[in-house]
């Protein structure tokens, strides 16, 4: 896309591991990681809902911490692994977060699914027993404009029970 | 661009769980949408990127009124990745204004001489990428001559200075409605409260902004256009008039996926015309357009009701509302979208749930140098409850009375339903005095007893700390279904609607089709888009009770607006009715058809088969005919007779006491979902702040199709109704400059605003529809605000403070705590 000869803005080759698998590509410095993963590693469940880090829903996993990959930019992922949520579950099945939304509806439109997966994929492997005080804690930096939140905290709880001695 | 097999529905076997009378209509059937959704492979509008597209990017103004002196777009285009720009000029030089609201303004998909609200798009350009396009932006140099904006709607109203010349006034549209003698009612009262109370600007601001993917086709002369406009079989008419198309010449389709409406997406349509002109422009190469959260806040053409109201009440002594005086004030921004329906909508509620005889209705519809104006779920109505019921508090201030005993006191009560409002609309069914009743007992049980919320302890623990606790009381009614004609009333000669007959009413139904693939699979097509309804879920439970098959027997897809015939959609609460009306018409349509094919086959008498449990059976034999095989037999016949379609009619128009407001183009909702809701705040009186500690609410609409998805759009309607009540809104400063262009501005609930929702349900099912389901996907953001509002009263009572101002922020709390009630 933006690698365009005829033009002399400047890119630079990063290396990162998406998923579990090596990409290399050659980005300008100002493409954010959001668009990176989107447009080059064609991950289509990493949503773009406000570039400007309040919604969460473009929430990815960047060397296991969760991060809002519309603050950053590709070049800083160089050396990396990010995971997104085509990285949780093996094709054809669910994850068990992925599982308990289904179960308590905790989707409706389903925009800000995949951030509210991935943000509680990393609370969860940190506190496998939460309670809902720290629920509700870790689910603050994701939107939701749909389901009113209450199922999904319920599909929280509800993960956490069923990955217990996971 | 066909959307077939982007819906997958990923039906488990899991998904087939019946009632126990083997049906599935009733049951919470987990929703077949999300496992495409779950595991990212859902494709929004976003996703869509054709080989070769370009990206559009559009340069919008930063003055709120200014002429457009000279646009200078030669560095843009001398830049080698620029593709295209086009200028207001550009596009007036081919093609036609879009389609407006009320008729004497004209408005361009680019502005052409004038600049009317800060965010209206001036020109645009295409690149390979987006970032390109968006440096391309920085090169177009636009000389205006500013001018001060009109900013204040009740000042505007002067006509002082007009924000259309060509119109000569700031209030293009007004009109008082007076159902009985109220003049009578508010002279013989005992009391008369008046007061004044103000909704906030807000809107949808769904988590998916607006996109869109045009095409040209250049052999055949036609646009395909991908996109996430709502209602694209109803208003492609707003995209197809300004490129001087016929209908059939675009085709608008909609991704199965859409992250969010309420609305406002109807109005997308300046960004499907100009993609659709740049990717003529551009000898059919594909032009893409999303916009971002900017855009979409300051100029997205989505904002909503921004009123003023002056309420009044005649009460007497005994507590009996004799009278109602509403009158109000709405801005609609520099281009009103849908005004006169959105200012008449209430009149379907028009005393919500009370029994009051003599009503004045009266509006004021003005413009300002501010963003446009459309549709959010409500459309009118949450305003006008909440000024309705601020107005009923006040009476019980004034009469020194309980407010839960006054709303009691003037319900309707069970035995007056149907009841027809004084504006002719009819509420179908409910008993709204023993709801509200039975949630107080509940509350009383629950929270007013040791350790409750209510805990009368604890409320004067909570009070020595400053927080003052209270819980608020109030029925409210969801008009649902709308489909009749009142929506171009503003197009519509008033005398003329005197001579109206029954026969002049234009009905808008809703429409399926189907056929039966060869493995006996029913493929349903919608004619309306989604966006987190799951009503392919619905469908397929509708039509496995008709056809008497699995829901994972049927398949659920879309057709884009040049396939379907112009119908409704996705609006007003409409779909649960009219899909429950259209799935056994089409369910009908079917068995007859598998019954004449069968009987052909068999060279016998119609009479002689029947069809039922998925085949038709022949009479006094073993012998039967499945779904695959009858497929199989069509193909060699090739009459068709696998496939059905159905137009499901309106149901107000088989019903006679609707006939008057249909006539008269008076609001019709056939169907009154309500909820009688009770809040616990608490209010920080040190900082103004809110607290919503838990929200009772009970709800009722009817016949419940899937309980799982009603309690969803219950739950989400009421988070709307909290950011409504308490956090949002899109105001702006005396320069017209947007104050909310971020989401940091534009505050949306979060978890840590949304409080445990306690919900119960009652199902009092609708004599009006097919299965007594009730239009319920609005409620909460109905009934919501204005619950919250009266909670808040109950809590400042003490300080002799009340809402008055919607969104009820800490900053106008504390002022209002601080300055009293001035």
């Amino acid at each position: 896309m933006s690698t365009d000869t005829t033009t002399d803005r400047p890119t630079r080759e990063i290396s990162v591991t998406v998923n579990g698998e090596e990409v290399t590509a050659e980005v300008e410095p100002r493409l954010k990681l959001s668009d990176f993963l989107r447009n080059y590693v064609d991950l289509g469940s990493v949503r773009v809902g406000c570039e400007h880090g309040v919604c969460g829903a473009c929430t990815v996993s960047v060397d296991g911490d969760i991060a809002k990959s519309c603050l950053m930019y590709a070049v800083q992922l160089d050396g990396k692994e990010v995971t997104t949520v085509e990285g949780i579950s093996e094709a054809g099945s669910l994850h068990p977060i992925q599982e308990a939304f289904h179960e308590e509806h905790a989707l409706q439109c389903g925009f800000c699914t995949s951030g509210f997966i991935m943000s509680a994929r990393e609370f969860l492997a940190e506190n496998p027993d939460p309670t809902r005080a720290e629920i509700k804690a870790a689910l603050a930096d994701n939107i939701c404009r749909c389901t009113g939140y209450q199922n999904i905290f319920d599909a929280v709880e509800r993960a956490a029970d069923n990955m217990e001695g996971d | 661009m066909s959307q077939t097999g982007e819906a997958g529905t990923e039906a488990e076997a899991e998904a087939d769980v019946e009632t126990d009378d083997g049906t599935f209509v009733g049951t919470g059937l987990n929703r077949v949408e999300d496992h495409r959704i779950l595991t990212g492979e859902a494709e929004y509008i976003h996703d869509i990127t054709p080989e070769g597209c370009l990206h559009m990017a559009l340069l919008r103004t930063t003055h709120a009124r200014a002429d457009i002196v000279e646009v200078d777009t030669s560095e843009a285009e001398a830049h080698p990745e620029c593709e295209l720009v086009l200028t207001g000029e550009d596009v007036a030089a081919e093609y036609n204004p879009m389609p407006s609201g009320l008729s004497g303004i004209e408005e361009w998909a680019l502005a052409r001489d004038s600049v009317k609200f800060v965010g209206e798009p001036v020109a645009m350009v295409a690149a390979p990428d987006r970032y390109v396009a968006e440096d391309l932006l920085d090169m177009i140099d636009v000389a205006y001559d500013t001018q001060d904006p009109i900013v204040d709607p009740v000042d505007a109203r002067r006509d002082d200075e007009v924000v259309h010349e060509e119109l000569g006034t700031n209030v293009p549209d007004e009109e008082e409605f007076v159902f009985g003698d109220v003049d009578a009612a508010f002279r013989e009262a005992d009391t008369v409260v008046e007061n004044q109370y103000s909704w906030g600007r807000i809107s949808g601001v769904p988590l998916e902004t607006a996109g869109v993917v045009a095409e040209y086709d250049t052999e055949r002369d036609r646009f395909d256009i991908d996109c996430n406009i709502q209602l694209h079989t109803l208003v492609d008419d707003t995209v197809y008039e300004p490129l001087g198309y016929d209908p059939d010449d675009v085709s608008l389709s909609v991704p199965p996926d859409v992250g969010g409406s309420f609305g406002t997406k109807i109005a997308i349509h300046r960004y499907c015309v100009l993609a659709a002109i740049a990717s003529k422009k551009l000898d059919g190469t594909p032009v893409k357009f999303v916009e971002d959260r900017i855009e979409n806040l300051q100029g997205g053409d989505m904002h909503s009701s921004d009123r003023e109201y002056l309420v009044r009440l005649a009460c007497d002594d005994d507590g009996t509302i004799r009278g109602l005086d509403v009158n109000f004030v709405d801005d609609f921004g520099a281009y009103p979208r849908y005004p006169v329906n959105q200012t008449l909508k209430p009149l379907a509620v028009l005393t919500n749930a009370y029994d009051i005889e003599h009503v004045r209705y009266n509006y004021e519809l003005v413009l300002t140098n501010k963003t446009a104006q459309t549709a959010y779920r409500g459309f009118g109505v949450p305003p006008h409850l909440y000024a309705l019921e601020m107005a009923i508090d006040e009476a019980a201030r004034e009469a020194g009375v309980d407010p839960y005993e006054l709303r009691q006191s003037n319900l309707i009560g069970p035995d007056q339903v149907p009841y027809t409002l004084p504006s002719n609309n009819v509420y179908d069914s409910g008993d709204y005095p023993g709801a509200l009743a039975e949630l107080k007992d509940t509350v009383e049980t629950q929270e007013l007893t040791e350790g409750g919320l209510l805990d009368p302890e604890v409320v004067a623990q909570q009070r020595e700390e400053g927080k003052y606790r209270g819980v608020g009381y109030s029925v409210h009614i969801e008009p649902g279904v709308s489909g009749s004609d009142w929506t171009d009333r503003q197009r519509t000669d008033r005398e003329t609607l005197e001579n109206r007959s029954r026969e002049d009413v234009a009905e808008l139904p809703e429409y399926l089709q189907g056929s039966v693939d060869e493995d006996g699979t029913v493929v349903v097509y919608l004619a309306t888009d989604t966006s987190g309804q799951g009503h392919q879920t619905i469908v397929k439970q509708l039509l496995a009770d008709e056809l008497e098959l699995l829901p994972s027997d049927i398949e659920v897809s879309y057709l884009d607006s040049a396939e379907a015939p112009t119908e409704y959609g996705t609006a007003a609460s409409r779909m649960a009715v009219m899909l429950s009306g259209a799935a056994q018409g089409l369910a009908e349509a079917f068995a007859d058809n598998f019954e004449r094919l069968a009987a052909t086959h068999w060279d016998i008498d119609r009479t002689a088969v029947s069809y039922r449990d998925g085949a038709v059976h022949r009479a006094n034999s073993d012998e039967t005919l499945s779904l695959a095989d009858l497929a199989a037999i069509d193909e060699d016949y090739q009459e068709s007779l696998t496939a059905a379609e159905y137009a499901y009619d309106h149901p107000a128009s088989e019903i006679e006491a609707f006939d008057e407001a249909l006539t008269r183009k008076y609001p019709v909702y056939p169907t009154a979902a309500f909820a009688a809701n009770a809040p616990i705040v608490e209010v920080d009186v040190g900082t103004g702040a809110v607290e919503i500690l838990k929200f009772y609410s009970l709800r009722d609409c009817g016949t419940q199709l899937n309980p799982t998805i009603v309690e969803g759009q219950a739950m989400g309607g009421l988070a709307q109704g909290i950011g409504a009540a308490l956090l949002e809104e899109f105001s702006y400063d005396d320069s017209g400059q947007p104050q909310a262009i971020t989401l940091f501005d534009y505050l949306l609930p979060s978890v840590t605003n949304v409080p445990e929702m306690e919900l119960l349900h009652t199902e009092t099912p609708s004599p009006f529809t097919a299965t007594g389901a009730k239009g319920t996907g609005e409620g909460g953001m109905i009934d919501g605000p204005a619950s919250i509002a009266v909670a808040i009263n109950r809590a400042l009572e003490p300080f002799d403070v009340v809402v008055d101002e919607i969104p009820a922020t800490p900053h106008r709390l504390r002022r209002k705590l601080r300055d009293g009630d001035e």
